[in-house]
Formats: structure tokens, C-alpha cells, sequence
């Protein structure tokens, strides 16, 4: 397991993961960072739906040893810093380098998270199990 | 005790065993079965039930964990298994897992397989073109490998038998090099691949493009009814396993069919370790089983034996089936079992945009995937510096993008309102390859299996003919796709393992004259008359078409001329 930090007082991360070892505090940080990403509008942002766990979970799963030893360093970092709201939170991100690694796997996967969600799947961009038709020429009204 | 034995054995008798309940074991047996032949149909995996063993078939993208991502650590223990597009976290539970079933790669070889009742028939990508006369000739006119010993009109009304009942979808295109079959109505092509099918067929006569032929259902008939299968509803999620069964597969088709003759019995976690042959009787008599879960070693006897093992582990049953009168595996006098092994080379693709028809767009998905375009290459006569030919699929999609550079309400918006960019299209190749000697498998002198049986050692290779053929594949693609004004386009010059296009085929090839092949007209060994070989193993040669199709009406034409036989006494 790797960590943010090497304290073992603070409290465990609400979901639980075998390669990374986030704490409650880092999981309330991602929470900011992600709505920062997605945030509520007249629809549920990130946070309500939940999008910091799916991260902590592909982080957790879907990811080399290096992505996620890049990502903790980036949330370590992140968490240096006074982030309250989600303000605070997008001018933090803002600050980032295009290329940095922490970055570019935070937001790839709340977007990934995002489109495939329960949410806009259902009630955005609608996702067909079962579409029953292929038509390969539907004229599109301008 | 001797009568427990006696009355064991007669237990253990059946009048046929077919070895495999894949796509064509599935059609040996509902073929036996169907003739009133009691038959043991011995599937190495676990059992699949249609329907009720496919977790995964109706789950929406959300209720994935890792919305159908592989794991880095299933990617990691399966470095060949996950090379294949279609193992997602959807239905990693129908592929081998790489160490469980190891094997020896002499040189680099993706050997992907699905160990399960069904077998890889649930994972194909269904796609059924028959044969021609211009692939069964040419070996003959183009000099390599051996003679087919049939040609096209043995195998045509078998074609037409097996798509009536497998619900065979496509357009009647009259074309010689790709013959019409018994079809439901095609997946018409889209606006974009109609273009491009307008463009090619204008410029270069010799060239077509049609819709993709497919196992799929698109108007069910009264016998897809009959065996519970109905249309196929566009999903593109075939894979996992098809409710419906708007896609052949033997889990869908042909095992339940079979079940229903009461003639069937079917065992899975029957590991086959080789083919028992008596000397006396000069035939195969039966089949030794290593039970997957327990180990124990059991022998169950038949008549008749069909071997649809799949292509390289058919080989290798046939190897590991020594006896004095054939040391080098049976029926093996012409010291042909295990060579010649070919499959299809797809290590090319080609992508590009189109930036015309932007009033158009698709919806709901096309289960053929598109276009076909046919071998044109060397057909009436040798015209290039390699020999034979590719074909080629062809496909336009449309689809939706979103600008994703920004963050916070910004982002969200341009995801909540993708916009249709220019058509993207794609083309991949399916070339010929030649058999060879020197691409062979064999058995491993000293590593064994879980079961005791040894492992295979696999030998196969691209050639300068494979090279030559592909260049010229993407010279050809490209200057079409610049003459329909295609822009961006991209080669895909990718190599990629023999394997990886599951279409290895031979080392148990048909031939006229036994002391070259193994396999008579039939499907019969030469040297062992009642043991039977109709998977992707007794190919002479690879065609350009995708094969399963072909050995579906192998399988049903052997049965039909093996219970023949047997009725003559001459089995």
C-alpha cells in the first residue's frame, strides 16, 4: 500500500482499496477537487454523484504502480494547500500544468465517471441498452 | 467385480463422441443427435447455459465497476488474453486466463481461447462468407501446400443447410469470388460506406464493396423460432452473451437443439487427454477424459469420434495420442500432423476522415459493423508479387465529440453538448497466409499441464509474402481512400503476433493422397476411418474469409457422410 502520508492516526477513506491508502481527509479533498471539475449546476455536480470515490476506486485498480504513486504525490500536494470550497478548489487545479500527472488521471477519470453515470446516462445523454435499429442515413434537420 | 467393470464400461459407451462443444462440435453433435446416434459431447471448461450463464449480458455501463475497464492487475496476469478486443471486464469470464493454460511460444503466437461450453462461438465476431472455387483451387494453381480434395459444389448445399438454421444475414451480390448464400435480409451499409463503395466500384470494376454477412438474425424464420432464439435487437454487446440469441452460438443454437433429441449428453470439465486406438480392431475406440475438478482419469468408448476441439488443440490431442502403430501421433503416417499450421494476417489498418455527407448521421448500432470488401487481388490470375490476396472490412461511424480543454461549468456544458464532428472511417486487412512445414506445433518434451498432458509448443511465423501483401494492402487502401477524398488518412502499419486474428488454421489438413495429408474428402483420417476432424485444424489452406462458417458445413456434411458409413458397416 502506498499512502499520502505515514501517519496511521487519520481516519480511513470511506471505501475500501488494496494499492492505495487514502484517508478520510484525502477523500474529502478529492470530493472538493472533483466538483471543481464537474460542479453543480442546475443538474448534480461531481460530488453528489459520488465521482471522488469512482476515482479513488480506478486509481485504485485500474492503474500502474507509477500513475498511482504520481497521484498521491499530487493530492499530497494539493493538500498543502488551503482548499474550502470549490472555488478555491478550481483555482488550484487552474494553477496546474497542462501535462502534470496528477491532473490529467483526476480528470480523465471524472469525466469517464461522469458520461458513465447513472445520472446523465439516463437523463442527459441517454444510454441504449437494447436500441432494436440501426438506421445509416438519418438526415439531420439544420 | 468383472461385472461391475463390464457394466462400468457399458455406461461409458456411446455411439459417438464429439470432442469440443464449440462453434463446430456444436454442429457435429446436433448432427448425431439428430440421426438418432447417442452422443457424448466433452467440453474441456465449465458449463454455460444460454441465457442464465451470461452475468453480464443487461447491465448498463454504470453497474460495471470499472465501467468495463480491464484491471491493471488482470491486464498484467494476462498480457495475451487482454490483447484481444473483446476481453473487457464485461466478458473476461469467457477467455482462458493466461497462467492458468500455459503454452511454449517458439516464437511469438496470441493464442486466445474460451474454455467453456459454447466455447469461443460466444466471442466470435460472426462473420460468415462462404468460400469459393478461387480459394478451394488455390493451392492447386498457385502451387503450395496440397490440393483441396473438394471444391466448392460439395460444400454448397451444406453452406445452404447451416445458414438456414444459423440465420445468416446479407445481400445477394452475385459476386463469383464470394458466392450467395441462404440469407435474412442484410445490415444495409451506411451513407458514408455507400459512398465509398459508389467511389470504388466506379474507379476500379474489379473492386466491391457490400454489406457485411453475419450470424445474425435479422428476421427470424420459424426454425430461429423453434429453437428460442428471435431478432437480433442492434446491441453490439454480442459477447457477453446474446439474450435474445440474435447471434449464432452454440450455447443459442445447436447444443440446445441437440439436448432436445434426448440423444445428448454433455460433460463438461472434461479435459481430453488423447484418442484411445486399438490395433487389433485397427479404429479408434474411445476418448481418455481427465476430469477438470477432480483429476480422475476416465475412458468413454463411441464409434464414431469427432474432433472440434479448436484448431492448434485439436493438433494437439492428435499428437498426445500415441500408440505403436502411430508413435508420432494418430493417423499420423504422412508426417503432416501439427505442420502446415496457417492463420490470417491482420496486422494492418488503415484510418481516415471524411469532411462530406455532414448532413447525415447513424443511429442505433449495426451488428455486421459495415462493409466488406472481397479479395480482388491475383483472383483470375497471379498479378503481383506475392501470392494471393486480402480482404478488407470497411466501416463509417459518426459520432458525437466534446471539447474537454477546459473546467468546472465550462467542461460540463461541452459535455453535456457534444457536437458531431467529421465521419471517421477504418478499414483493417484479413490477408491469406501460406501454409507451411516450418509452421507447426508439437508437444513439449518435458512440460506437462494441471492434467498431465503435455504442453504444446507453437512455431509460426509471418513471411516475405505476408510483408509484400500487406504493403500493398495499405498502397491499395490509401489510394482509394485519397481518390473518395478521404483526409488524415492514417496507416496503421501495426504488427501483431499470429494468433491474435483467432484464425489459426491446419496441421491437420484435407488432401486427396494419404501419404500427404491427413484428412480425406470427408473429413476422415486416411489411416483411422471412423475419427473425424472438422474444425479450423483440417484446412488445407486459409482463404481470406473469415472461417467458421466453413467448418460449420464441414461438420455437418462429415456427420452426414460418417452415420452413412456406420449404417454400411463400413465404419
Amino acid at each position: 500500500m502506498i499512502a499520502t502520508s505515514c501517519s496511521n492516526d487519520s481516519k480511513k477513506a470511506s471505501i475500501e482499496l488494496q494499492n492505495v491508502d487514502l484517508s478520510a481527509e484525502d477523500e474529502a479533498l478529492l470530493k472538493q477537487l472533483v466538483e471543481a471539475i464537474i460542479p453543480e449546476t442546475d443538474s448534480p455536480g461531481a460530488a453528489a454523484l459520488n465521482l471522488h470515490l469512482f476515482v479513488m476506486k480506478m486509481v485504485d485498480d485500474c492503474h500502474s504502480p507509477e500513475d498511482q504513486k504520481s497521484f498521491l504525490e499530487g493530492l499530497k500536494a494539493a493538500s498543502k494547500i488551503s482548499i474550502n470550497n470549490t472555488d478555491q478548489a478550481l483555482a488550484y487545479l487552474q494553477g496546474l500544468e497542462k501535462e502534470d500527472a496528477f491532473m490529467r488521471i483526476l480528470k480523465r477519470r471524472t469525466i469517464q465517471g461522469y458520461l458513465n453515470s447513472e445520472y446523465v446516462m439516463k437523463n442527459k445523454l441517454i444510454y441504449e441498452l437494447v436500441p432494436g435499429r440501426y438506421d445509416g442515413a438519418v438526415k439531420i434537420n439544420a | 467385480m468383472a461385472n461391475l467393470n463390464i457394466d462400468s464400461e457399458k455406461n461409458r459407451t456411446y455411439d459417438a463422441i464429439v470432442i469440443g462443444s464449440g462453434i463446430s462440435g456444436g454442429w457435429s453433435a446436433k448432427e448425431l443427435c439428430e440421426r438418432g446416434l447417442k452422443t457424448l459431447v466433452l467440453e474441456r471448461g465449465r458449463d454455460v447455459q444460454h441465457i442464465k450463464d451470461y452475468p453480464t449480458t443487461n447491465m448498463n455501463p454504470w453497474e460495471f465497476e470499472h465501467r468495463n475497464e480491464v484491471t491493471y492487475q488482470l491486464k498484467q496476469d494476462n498480457p495475451i488474453a487482454s490483447k484481444c478486443y473483446a476481453f473487457q471486464e464485461a466478458t473476461e469470464q469467457f477467455f482462458v486466463k493466461d497462467q492458468e493454460h500455459p503454452y511454449v511460444q517458439e516464437k511469438p503466437f496470441d493464442w486466445i481461447r474460451g474454455y467453456q461450453v459454447g466455447g469461443k462461438s460466444l466471442l466470435w465476431a460472426r462473420q460468415t462468407q462462404r468460400w469459393s472455387d478461387f480459394d478451394f483451387e488455390g493451392p492447386a494453381r498457385d502451387g503450395f501446400a496440397v490440393d483441396w480434395p473438394i471444391r466448392y459444389a460439395d460444400l454448397k448445399p451444406w453452406y445452404d443447410y447451416v445458414e438456414r438454421f444459423a440465420g445468416i444475414s446479407g445481400d445477394k451480390d452475385g459476386l463469383p469470388e464470394l458466392p450467395d448464400g441462404e440469407f435474412l435480409p442484410g445490415y444495409p451499409l451506411n451513407v458514408v460506406e455507400k459512398y465509398f463503395k459508389q467511389t470504388v466500384e466506379s474507379k476500379y470494376p474489379e473492386r466491391k464493396l457490400i454489406t457485411a454477412r453475419c450470424a445474425h438474425i435479422s428476421q427470424p424464420q420459424p426454425i430461429h423460432i423453434q429453437q428460442g432464439r428471435t431478432q437480433c435487437q442492434n446491441r453490439t454487446l454480442c459477447e457477453r452473451g446474446c439474450p435474445f440469441g440474435g447471434y449464432f452460438s452454440s450455447n443459442a443454437s445447436t447444443l440446445p437443439w441437440a439436448a432436445k433429441t434426448g440423444n445428448m449428453t454433455l460433460r463438461p470439465d472434461a479435459v481430453v487427454h488423447s484418442i484411445l486406438y486399438d490395433e487389433d480392431k485397427g479404429k479408434a475406440i474411445g476418448v481418455r477424459v481427465i476430469d477438470r475438478n477432480t483429476k480422475e482419469e476416465i475412458d468413454f468408448y463411441a464409434k464414431l469420434i469427432f474432433v472440434n476441439a479448436a484448431a492448434i488443440n485439436t493438433n494437439l490431442i492428435l499428437l498426445n495420442s500415441r500408440s505403436n502403430r502411430f508413435p508420432n501421433g494418430l493417423g499420423n503416417d504422412s508426417d503432416t500432423l501439427g505442420k502446415y499450421v496457417a492463420f490470417h494476417n491482420y496486422s494492418a489498418r488503415i484510418y481516415a476522415e471524411y469532411e462530406g455527407l455532414l448532413d447525415f448521421k447513424t443511429e442505433g448500432r449495426n451488428p455486421a459493423g459495415g462493409g466488406y470488401i472481397p479479395r480482388f487481388r491475383n483472383l483470375y490470375k497471379q498479378e503481383t508479387d506475392y501470392l494471393r490476396g486480402y480482404a478488407a472490412g470497411f466501416g463509417a461511424y459518426r459520432s458525437a465529440n466534446s471539447d474537454r480543454s477546459g473546467l468546472g461549468v465550462d467542461l460540463k456544458e461541452s459535455l453535456l453538448n457534444p457536437q458531431l464532428g467529421n465521419w471517421g472511417v477504418g478499414s483493417h486487412m484479413m490477408g491469406e497466409t501460406i501454409p507451411k512445414v516450418d509452421s507447426y506445433v508439437a508437444l513439449d518434451s518435458n512440460q506437462k499441464d494441471a492434467w498431465g498432458v503435455p504442453l504444446l509448443k507453437i512455431s509460426i511465423d509471418y513471411d516475405d509474402n505476408d510483408e509484400k501483401m500487406k504493403k500493398d494492402y495499405l498502397d491499395t487502401m490509401e489510394e482509394m481512400f485519397t481518390e473518395a477524398g478521404f483526409t488524415n488518412i492514417r496507416r496503421d502499419d501495426r504488427w501483431q503476433a499470429p494468433g491474435l486474428d483467432i484464425h489459426e488454421m491446419g496441421g491437420v489438413r484435407m488432401g486427396n493422397d494419404a501419404k500427404t495429408s491427413m484428412l480425406n474428402k470427408w473429413n476422415q483420417m486416411h489411416a483411422v476411418s471412423n475419427v473425424f476432424v472438422t474444425d479450423g485444424a483440417c484446412m488445407t489452406s486459409t482463404s481470406t474469409q473469415n472461417p467458421s462458417l466453413t467448418y460449420m458445413a464441414f461438420s455437418a456434411r462429415s456427420v452426414d457422410y460418417a452415420v452413412q458409413e456406420l449404417k454400411k458397416g463400413n465404419i
